[in-house]
């Protein structure tokens, strides 16, 4: 069951990467990341993260892409490009991502990982386990990720102001 | 190899690295050959969650929390990028089209 989720999962992720690289109109590139993001979501809670699962569905599928739909409903249509100044560029860029890709894979070959000591699945990924991590040994990283949100919500707020001379 | 028991299937957890291994090229395929710079931050996105992916899966091969932690940092990163990016390209079309990322290299050296 779990094996067969999973296929079906990884198929529709890989389908969506594709279909945000291959479509031409940014909208259906933004539609294609939510079923990328979904279809993870998926394999999240097989891998039991649990919590990870709600947080890629509320933050990134449902805040994150909203927020590039409302930029490409704002900016417009894009019009249809010539080609591009770099020759090659297409052909070139493929080749070596393709053997990027061989590299990944034949590094994963044959990998052996290391085995827990313990397998307490019950607790593994919940809430309350996600919790205590972020709230003792990473607190310091958690609080810095809340100024991190601060800076970022400043930068875009100050970015996307009214010019005086707009005025 | 080694392989996860996920509701009574086994699953290896090589797999769900190649799948990340995927996604990521895949990711890099759009910002390297799209022109578009809404579509190569699009794509940039599609890496980072790649990305999450990886650490999740190590996460739950080790049996560690700290995989899962971190790749909730990186969502939070993610999305403070992504803001960030976004207010630049609408900040830049504000003045003027620019649906081709080789048009904005006025900071080039």
């Amino acid at each position: 069951m779990a094996l067969a989720v999973f296929f079906v999962a990884a198929a529709l992720a890989v389908l969506g990467g594709i279909g945000v690289v291959a479509f031409h109109q940014p909208i259906r590139s933004v539609l294609s990341l939510v079923v990328v993001m979904l279809a993870l979501s998926v394999i999240f809670l097989l891998l039991s993260a649990q919590f990870v699962f709600a947080v890629q569905i509320i933050v990134y599928a449902g805040a994150v892409m909203v927020l590039f739909l409302f930029v490409i409903a704002l900016l417009g249509p894009a019009r249809e490009l010539g080609r591009g100044r770099l020759r090659f560029q297409t052909w070139l860029s493929a080749l070596f991502l393709l053997v990027l890709l061989g590299l990944m894979w034949s590094l994963l070959q044959g990998v052996q990982y290391r085995q827990p000591d313990k397998a307490d699945l019950s607790f593994f990924g919940t809430v309350q386990s996600v919790g205590a991590g972020l709230f003792t040994t990473y607190l310091y990283p958690f609080e810095l990720t809340s100024i991190l949100l601060l800076v970022a919500a400043i930068g875009a707020i100050y970015l996307s102001r009214k010019r005086i001379d707009d005025l | 190899m080694s392989a996860l028991n996920i509701g009574g299937s086994q699953l290896d957890t090589s797999w769900f690295l190649l799948l990340s291994a995927v996604l990521f090229v895949l990711g890099s395929i759009g910002v390297l050959v799209r022109r578009n710079p809404l579509v190569i931050l699009i794509s940039i996105e599609l890496m980072l969650n790649s990305a999450n992916l990886a650490l999740v899966a190590f996460s739950r091969q080790l049996l560690n929390m700290e995989g899962q932690l971190f790749a909730l940092m990186s969502m939070t990163v993610a999305a403070a990028e992504a803001v960030v990016g976004l207010a630049i390209l609408v900040d830049i079309f504000r003045v003027r089209d620019a649906e081709d990322i080789d048009d904005l290299s006025e900071l080039r050296g």
